[in-house]
């Protein structure tokens, strides 16, 4: 016989062809094919290929279902029956089960809710893809830093210089606390100075007044409708009404926006006219080209590559100020993807809020892979128990493919019995979870959640039912209904695997907790070079240069019973507010552009803070002059390399200034940073607020005080205080949120793993009752029993320790890399660790054991 | 039973079907029919053309013995069988009766 025709076709055929015409067809296609091969093989090859295709027609091709099809529904409700009969018979495991997957679930829901606020941040502008912001890196010569502000011209340069642009921004704030008052209604508010394409450009709709016009006179003010509700009582007729700024200047309202979305970084409710503020008198530097006051957005035209308009723009700074300044290069990054990734090492982006995101999506589906896991594993545990149902179904026809479809189908039906039950635990769990993550989250049941519960159902069922299914499926009926157990080797093993993986996870989140928990314990006692303990901050309203009006004010302020010392500052050391640049010394870099950290203090405040001095004195009103002095902290001192700094002149913006004294090195921002160079000055000029040392008790009296001493001192303006340790702790927001979310999830974690665990150790000791019985009878004391039987899963937990450790010193230690201050990673985390997790599976597995070691041999033997 | 018309393709394989008697199948009335016509016939025309024959049971079918050749399969003999006879004969009769109406126009050449 010469040559088979081509097997691919030829297999196609067979697969599509009716069963009852294959032989007729196959063998004249082969004939033929037989008979053009002898002339020529390559056209037969495709004449075989061709008939095939031409074969493909309605009458000569079986039907996609079986012609006699299972009725679909008898066998749905047949499957859930078996369903619900075999729950209710191992309720046990029903429970452990259910108990697993809802929390998993509820737990995913969350942070999926959380997720997705996250990602949705800042989206909601119509013209979100053409909207940028522009950041400035700008090159110290000891490094790259990335500044978030630019100087005020820039907005209007772009506009006028660039043709791609379309809209652009200059923006300040935000001012927070700022009084508006009409009549007698004071209310403090949070708003912005923005120029006139700010509405044009951003999605915040304006419900009175149009965008066009909002600014068109003097002194006109946007609120948003809380705020018109909040002073007015009403948000209807409120245009051309007038309110006072901080009892200052008079503002007329010519439009009223929609209050900010909670999905919207910027929140404020009120807006004036940046053109307008800028230009008058004593404002000069918020236009200067020197100084970086204002945030500055773009929105490019349609069209327009970013990438080349930032190469266009780089020069941009240096063009301006003549080519003076060298260092500043300006460039545009997505505005709403700024939100996520926000921080930039020595120019590079490098993370941002995207990292939690990122780390909580993983901690969601770690949880939901344990409680899989438990799904899979007690589901074969069990097997043994329904090897006898397989037996007899695929006896009586089953093909294998509806055993796995039974088995998937029972596990998706318990995964959305469970999924009801964590909608109602995220329902209520909600308010709590907005607390901690301070979000407005809610669960509307609208389409799209709908659409990702289902497939969250789907999927878990699927990841979970797909083991079993395929594993009790595979049963051969012959062996199990002649009484065989069939026991592979492979099954045991998979199972331990499963185990070792879902406390490897639990090991590696409760050593992330120990870590978050110990780094945050460090924040709150790391001693920071300054008494942050009974230090309340004031807000003083208004500046005031006149230092005869300070002295009378702080004379009154000492006065208060309870108050120790008081001054006022510039700084809270919360966080750093203000950087300059333009010292000159001797043997200074001319391309070193350091920003030093500037705190304005006046008289007594470094006492206040109970700082210590290395060399020289503090300001003193003894002295005079104190104005032109100088005091740094030891890292400037260090980065000047000054031996002898006291006595010392350096140039300041052209004035010469005395090294009067250094101070030891303190924290004034969060542990991320290094402590960076700073400038302590008398600049009462700069100071902002009152600043005042309390005796510890008397924080009520001297709060009392205060309200008088605002009554008469600011009428109309709400005293505003907080304390030093306070403001303190708001630097560590993030971490305290990521602690305390951590925790719970780590705990269910484990929590989860053990229900599995502890469903196992039962299914083991039911197994193995006669076994114990023997035992007993042969002499076997408690403890081997109670050892024998435990061991095997505490095994597993040991290994899976083991190879957690490692995983999660590299996890905790990358982590650590981003406070400049961290704690040591010590042994005793890990091995503390791994004890709890040993212990925790101990006590689970034990829990079931101790019953079994215990009990009376004779009630397990006395029957069969 | 469902319309019996034949139409004209199956009418050429059920008249190649009785010609060949016996010795009627796939590729045997394919060949023969190429043959005849003139001109390409795909094989797969034939098998559904016989199948629909074979349900309005104009013919009817048996298998031939094992071969070395067609990759082991056996041959499909087709028979005409009476219906299909007599449907033939309809067919045939209709069309000489009304020929036979024809006048006898001259074209002129």
């Amino acid at each position: 016989m010469s040559k088979q025709p081509p097997k691919l076709a030829l297999s196609f055929l067979r697969w599509f062809c009716k069963p009852e015409f294959l032989e007729e067809i196959e063998g004249n296609l082969t004939e033929l094919y037989e008979i053009q091969h002898r002339r020529s093989p390559w056209k037969a090859n495709l004449r075989f290929g061709w008939n095939v295709l031409k074969t493909l027609r309605p009458e000569l091709t079986r039907s996609l279902f079986p012609k006699y099809p299972i009725n679909p529904i008898t066998m749905f409700r047949h499957n859930f029956v078996i369903t619900v009969r075999n729950f209710r018979r191992h309720k046990s495991s029903f429970f452990i089960n259910l108990i697993g997957l809802s929390t998993g679930l509820a737990s995913a829901l969350l942070i999926y809710l959380w997720v997705n606020d996250e990602l949705q941040m800042d989206k909601f502008h119509a013209n979100d893809s053409r909207i940028y912001r522009l950041l400035e890196h700008v090159d110290e010569a000891t490094g790259m830093k990335t500044g978030t502000h630019s100087s005020g011209s820039m907005a209007q340069a772009l506009e006028e210089e660039m043709p791609e642009v379309e809209f652009a921004a200059a923006v300040l704030g935000p001012y927070d606390g700022i009084t508006l008052s009409t009549g007698e209604k004071n209310v403090k508010s949070n708003g912005r100075i923005v120029n006139n394409d700010f509405f044009k450009m951003f999605s915040y709709s304006l419900i009175e007044g149009t965008v066009d016009n909002i600014w068109a006179e003097k002194n006109s003010i946007v609120i948003s409708e809380a705020l018109a509700q909040n002073i007015f009582g009403t948000s209807i007729d409120v245009l051309g009404r007038t309110l006072k700024l901080q009892h200052n200047e008079e503002y007329t309202i010519s439009g009223i926006f929609e209050n900010t979305p909670s999905n919207s970084s910027e929140q404020f409710s009120f807006a004036i006219a940046f053109e307008e503020f800028a230009t008058q008198e004593g404002r000069e530097h918020l236009l200067s080209w020197g100084s970086t006051p204002a945030t500055i957005y773009v929105m490019l035209r349609d069209g327009v590559k970013v990438e080349d308009f930032n190469v266009k723009i780089s020069d941009f700074v240096q063009i301006k100020r003549e080519k003076e300044v060298r260092f500043r290069t300006p460039f545009l990054v997505s505005y709403s993807d700024y939100y996520l990734f926000g921080n930039y090492e020595n120019g590079k982006q490098a993370g941002g809020r995207i990292e939690y995101v990122r780390l909580f999506s993983i901690i969601a589906i770690f949880i939901v892979i344990i409680a899989c896991i438990n799904f899979m594993n007690i589901s074969t545990a069990k097997a043994s128990r329904r090897q006898k149902e397989v037996g007899i179904k695929k006896a009586t026809g089953a093909s294998r493919f509806s055993l796995v479809f039974q088995y998937l189908g029972e596990s998706t039906l318990i995964t959305a019995i469970a999924l009801v039950i964590a909608v109602g635990l995220v329902w209520t769990l909600l308010p709590q979870f907005n607390i901690i993550t301070g979000k407005e989250l809610n669960l509307n049941l609208q389409s799209v959640e709908i659409l990702t519960m289902a497939a969250l159902v789907l999927v878990t069922g699927f990841v979970s039912g797909s083991y079993p299914a395929l594993y009790l499926s595979g049963f051969k009926p012959a062996a199990v209904l002649k009484g065989k157990v069939s026991s592979a080797g492979g099954e045991t093993w998979i199972r331990k695997g499963l185990v070792i993986l879902q406390f490897t996870i639990s090991v590696v989140l409760i050593v992330s907790v120990l870590v978050v928990y110990k780094q945050i314990e460090y924040t709150q006692t790391k001693s920071l070079g300054f008494n942050r303990e009974h230090v309340m901050l004031v807000e003083r309203e208004r500046p005031d240069n006149d230092m005869e009006h300070l002295d009378a004010y702080i004379e009154e302020l000492k006065a208060i019973p309870g108050v120790i010392n008081a001054s006022t500052t510039g700084h809270n050391l919360s966080g750093g507010v203000w950087g300059v640049y333009g010292f000159e010394w001797e043997g200074k870099d001319p391309n070193d552009n350091t920003h030093f950290e500037h705190m304005a203090v006046y008289y007594e405040v470094l006492e206040i803070f109970e700082m210590d001095l290395v060399a020289g004195r503090t300001y003193s009103q003894e002295f005079s002059n104190e104005q032109d002095k100088a005091i740094f902290n030891e890292a400037a001192i260090a980065h000047m390399g000054l031996e002898n700094p006291v006595g010392t002149t350096i140039k300041f913006w052209g004035r010469e200034k005395e090294i009067i004294g250094v101070v030891k090195d303190f924290h004034f921002e969060s542990l991320h940073n290094e402590v960076r160079p700073m400038l302590i000055s008398l600049r009462p000029g700069n100071t902002e607020q009152w600043i005042i040392k309390v005796k510890p008790g008397m924080e009520r009296d001297v709060i009392a005080g205060l309200e008088d001493f605002q009554q008469k001192n600011n009428p109309g303006f709400a005293l505003v205080y907080s304390f030093l340790d306070e403001e303190y702790q708001k630097q560590y927001v993030a971490e305290q949120r990521v602690s305390v979310l951590s925790r719970y999830f780590a705990t269910l974690a484990i929590l989860i793993s053990c229900l599995g665990l502890f469903g196992l150790a039962a299914f083991n000791v039911e197994l193995r009752t006669k076994e114990v019985g023997i035992r007993k009878i042969l002499g076997s004391s408690n403890m081997a029993i109670l050892r024998l039987l435990s061991a095997d899963l505490t095994k597993l937990v040991l290994v899976a320790i083991i190879i957690a450790l490692p995983i999660s010193y590299y996890l905790s230690s990358n982590w650590l890399t981003r406070f400049a201050f961290a704690i040591e990673l010590e042994w005793w985390l890990f091995a503390g660790s791994g004890l709890v997790a040993m212990l925790i599976a101990f006590i689970t597995v034990s829990m079931q054991t101790i019953k079994a070691a215990g009990a009376n041999p004779v009630e397990s033997l006395k029957e069969e | 039973m469902k319309s019996n018309s034949l139409g004209e393709f199956e009418e050429l394989v059920l008249l190649m079907v009785a010609a060949l008697h016996d010795e009627a199948y796939g590729v045997a009335i394919l060949q023969n029919l190429e043959e005849k016509v003139g001109k390409k016939v795909n094989i797969s025309a034939i098998h559904v053309a016989l199948k629909r024959l074979e349900t309005k049971s104009f013919v009817k079918s048996r298998y031939g013995g094992i071969t070395t050749s067609r990759g082991g399969r056996r041959k499909k003999f087709y028979v005409i069988t009476a219906t299909g006879k007599a449907a033939l004969d309809a067919q045939y009769s209709l069309r000489t009766s009304i020929y036979q109406q024809i006048p006898n126009i001259s074209f002129g050449r």
